[in-house]
């Protein structure tokens, strides 16, 4: 098993404030990693740090064995690195189609090649099937529900076929039918060879969908295990439940 | 060497004003997020209030500060009120820097109609007298300036540490979601962190009427200069807004004197560049991508 | 726009062509209607104006990064046409100095890569500022350089040598082609992925980086082109007026003429601008016969700017064609999928 993301002594600093504290974890290829702590341990700020959208003050990361600390984050969704936020960004001025195309990548001269082409529409046609969206192809992202943006946010960053997803949160505010599409996505993917590192809140999720579970706690790494193990792990509940 | 002492001197008398310029227009930036445009035109318009207020009622315009600046206070909460709150969230980036703009071309309408566009100074009694001291010569008006500009800045950073309104501030300035967790009323603060930086505004005009000759054109000028001291200081950090003032204000007296005025004048433009090109974040500015 | 179900997105669709012919018939024959010559000259400063807003609105209105001191290539686009005029003589028929033009044009997008580059590494509200120190700053060494532009004195270039009773027309039609030079080429990214590239770092740059987009390679290449442009039309006005000056070839107003057309005839499409020009032009002419003086333009202009960013903030065209696009889909009982959250009342723009 080959450790496709290792982060070691990631530190940041807001001011006096640390939100991060030279955490440390690995994300094994293949799984379905799970990144979990109480409000405030510093999750997001863990995947702004990888994904290069915030300089870190401290630490390595490396992704497929070599380091990427500091590089931008569309060099690292090219490498195959990609991320969704907590806020479902789309495009909200482009349709739902064009929200998934213009994920798709492609080389210069394809800048000013057809807005979107035949392959475009074919290889965005599969995941708006996929993700039941096909019936608001041609609706701006601006007016899709909460949900539909979370599925079409997900959706997009699948466009370029990477290998590791780190998912911020995707079940927040959706709808437990909803979820278990969500989760449906995530596990079918991943049989297809997709990692992924997930950020969430819902422990029922977590205990389905995902193996390894990786703790922090004001940005240190307390534990990691299989659910059960972290799950009945004292230093987590007291996490937790202590402050 | 005498001359370049003396252009130091100068530099950092003048550079106080500018510090409590771009203090005002980091502030609100760190609040709102949104750089004001109109910053440099609310200081002419309080440089030509002050301008009245001497002529017309003989009031000195350091002591105009009392007057001038709790009504531009005012204005930019009211300002805000009208223009910038009633943005929908998705559009608000964008627009309020058109917001801006239009804020500050009405101002510079109003002022163009109500004084023409003639150059108007504030020529109080002392306008031309300098003191003497240790050989070099030193300008009244611009030692005046720069100690109320100190007072201003220590009465802003008194407000901003000590008071809970300037704590609520700051907790917004460092992370806008926390801080609304912590109970702060968000529309609140970008209302008074607005009138605040406005409130500035209002207090460096007096002073900048007193220094430069000016007419409802200049805050174009003025509004390049104070992005220089801004994006030097660091978007949002109020320290290095002040830090950044009297630098800038001290490398362009030096080239004044060295060099020639005219070009001086290109020092806040070389400064800007070579803060894009090599360290965009300024000095103390924090480096976000916008993740959040 | 309905995309087809299947096959490539088109570049021209029968629609599109016709409004474009109707277009082009309209410009040419619209003023031989009029042949006064105040008319001329009207039609001639909105074409040209057009011209500009519709390129200014690449960088300001797809891109979503408002260039306020443009004015600023306008004028160097002038100066570079005198100064042509100075060294060379290109004057021999009239005609000459329109054909150098796309020289002018390609000179200034040249020059605008470098200080797009730098210019466009910040913030959309910084990039706004750092346009107007380069306003500034042209305007300062318009007025300083005076070996080259004749400084406060002015510039001035030969009269042309056209007949007087057609005077204005070769210069309306120079301004006309240009206006259809832009908009072709706004028509370009919008059909081609530059305009979703564009559109993408309007919604979202961050994010848009973060999808792969080359976010600013796109955005400056925008800039130069709409730099070339405006600074072609800057060449032709100073040609039209055979004097110029640098309070008038730099000035603040020009920007803000071009940005009010853009965002009240609509930002990020291609005709938006062109009818912000058609209703803008002639109305300013209207108050400046009725009031005059230009301090009344700058209120009117703020006063318009702040009621279009709070009531019809996408501009007029958008807006209409929202209301339509609602209305046939509404009809077509396709609004099942459409959620009528309050963020989801928004504008289209492509």
């Amino acid at each position: 098993m080959t450790e496709l993301l290792r982060v070691e002594n990631l530190t940041k600093k807001f001011d006096e404030l640390i939100a991060v504290d030279n955490c440390s974890f690995s994300v094994e290829e293949g799984s379905i990693t799970a990144l979990i702590g109480p409000n405030g341990s510093g999750k997001t700020t863990v995947f702004n740090l990888i994904t290069g959208y915030l300089p870190s003050n401290g630490g390595t990361v490396e992704f497929a064995g070599s380091p990427i600390h500091g590089q931008s984050p569309g060099t690292l969704y090219r490498k195959g690195l990609t991320r969704t936020f907590q806020q479902a960004r789309v495009f909200a001025d482009l349709t739902v189609q064009e929200n998934l195309v213009v994920a798709g990548g492609g080389s210069w001269t394809n800048l000013f090649g057809r807005r979107i082409t035949a392959e475009d529409r074919a290889r965005a046609a599969e995941l708006l099937d996929e993700f039941k969206l096909s019936h608001v192809a041609d609706l701006y992202a601006s007016e899709l529900s909460w949900g539909q943006r979370k599925l079409l946010e997900f959706a997009s960053v699948l466009m370029s076929k990477p290998r590791l997803v780190l998912l911020d949160e995707p079940t927040a505010g959706v709808n437990p039918i909803l979820i278990e599409t969500m989760a449906t996505h995530i596990r079918s993917y991943n049989a297809a060879g997709v990692t992924f590192l997930i950020v969430e809140h819902d422990m029922s999720f977590v205990m389905r969908v995902c193996d390894p579970v990786i703790v922090l706690d004001r940005g240190k790494t307390i534990a990691m295990g299989n659910p059960e193990t972290v799950q009945s792990d004292p230093r987590v509940l007291d996490a937790y439940l202590g402050d | 060497m005498h001359t370049l002492v003396q252009g130091v001197i100068l530099g950092v008398l003048t550079g106080g004003v500018y510090a409590l310029m771009a203090s005002g227009q980091t502030l609100i930036f760190g609040v709102m997020k949104v750089v004001n445009l109109a910053q440099g035109a609310f200081v002419i318009a309080s440089a030509y209030l002050a301008f009245t207020l001497f002529t017309q009622f003989g009031i000195d315009p350091l002591v105009a500060v009392l007057i001038t600046t709790p009504l531009m206070f005012g204005i930019g909460v009211v300002g805000h009120w009208l223009f910038l709150r009633p943005l929908r969230r998705e559009d608000a980036t964008e627009l309020s820097i058109l917001i801006t703009f239009a804020l500050a071309l009405l101002v510079e309408g109003i002022l163009s109609i109500t004084y023409r566009t003639t150059y108007r100074s504030i020529n109080t009694s002392y306008a031309n007298k300098a003191f003497d001291v240790a050989g070099f010569s030193v300008s009244a008006v611009r030692l005046y300036g720069f100690i109320v500009s100190c007072a201003l800045l220590l009465l802003l950073y008194v407000i901003l540490q000590k008071t809970r309104f300037g704590r609520a501030i700051r907790a917004t300035v460092q992370n806008p979601q926390s801080a609304t967790l912590l109970g702060v009323d968000s529309n609140r603060v970008k209302a008074y962190g607005f009138g605040l930086g406005i409130a500035t505004a209002a207090a460096s005009g007096s002073i900048y009427g007193l220094l430069f000759p000016f007419n409802s054109g200049s805050h174009y000028d003025l509004i390049s200069r104070l992005l220089s001291v801004v994006v030097l200081g660091g978007l949002g950090s109020i320290g290095g807004a002040v830090l950044a003032g009297v630098i800038i204000g001290v490398v362009s007296s030096v080239a004044a004197v060295t060099w020639s005025p005219t070009w001086s004048e290109m020092t806040f433009f070389v400064v800007l560049i070579l803060v894009l090109l090599i360290r965009p974040q300024g000095m103390f500015g924090r480096v976000e991508r916008g993740a959040l | 726009m309905k995309l087809s179900k299947q096959g490539a997105s088109p570049f021209f669709t029968r629609a599109g062509l016709t409004r474009g012919g109707v277009f082009i018939v309209a410009l040419i024959v619209m003023p031989q209607l009029f042949p006064q010559h105040w008319i001329w000259n009207m039609m001639f400063f909105t074409v040209l104006y057009a011209a500009m807003s519709v390129s200014w609105n690449l960088v300001g209105g797809f891109a979503g990064y408002p260039s306020l001191g443009h004015a600023a290539f306008f004028g160097i686009g002038a100066y570079a046409m005198a100064s042509l005029f100075k060294s060379t003589h290109i004057l021999t028929n009239g005609w000459q100095p329109f054909f150098v033009m796309p020289l002018i044009g390609l000179g200034c997008a040249v020059i605008a890569i470098p200080i797009g580059y730098i210019a466009m590494r910040v913030r959309a509200d910084v990039f706004a500022i750092v346009t107007i120190t380069l306003l500034f700053v042209a305007q300062t060494l318009g007025y300083n350089l005076k070996g080259l532009t004749g400084g406060a004195q002015g510039a001035g270039l030969s009269v042309a040598p056209f007949r007087l009773d057609i005077f204005e027309q070769p210069f309306y039609f120079a301004a006309a082609f240009l206006l259809l030079l832009a908009m072709g080429i706004a028509y370009f990214v919008t059909k081609t992925k530059l305009g979703m590239a564009l559109t993408s770092i309007r919604a979202d740059e961050d994010k848009a980086r973060g999808v792969g987009v080359r976010t600013t390679g796109v955005k400056v290449m925008a800039f130069a082109v709409s730099v070339g442009i405006t600074g072609m039309a800057g060449g032709i006005w100073a040609y039209y007026l055979g004097f110029i000056y640098p309070q008038f070839a730099f000035d603040p107003l020009i920007t803000i003429a071009i940005v009010l057309m853009t965002f009240l005839g609509g930002r990020a499409t291609v005709w938006g601008p062109v009818l912000g020009a058609a209703i803008l032009m002639p109305a300013q002419q209207l108050l400046a016969y009725y009031v005059g003086g230009s301090q009344i333009y700058l209120i009117a202009y703020a006063a318009i700017f702040l009621l279009i960013m709070l009531l019809l903030p996408r501009g007029i065209l958008p807006t209409f064609l929202n209301k339509r696009r609602m209305a046939s889909m509404a009809t077509k009982g396709d609004l099942s999928g459409v959620s009528t959250s309050p963020v989801a009342t928004g504008g289209i723009n492509s």
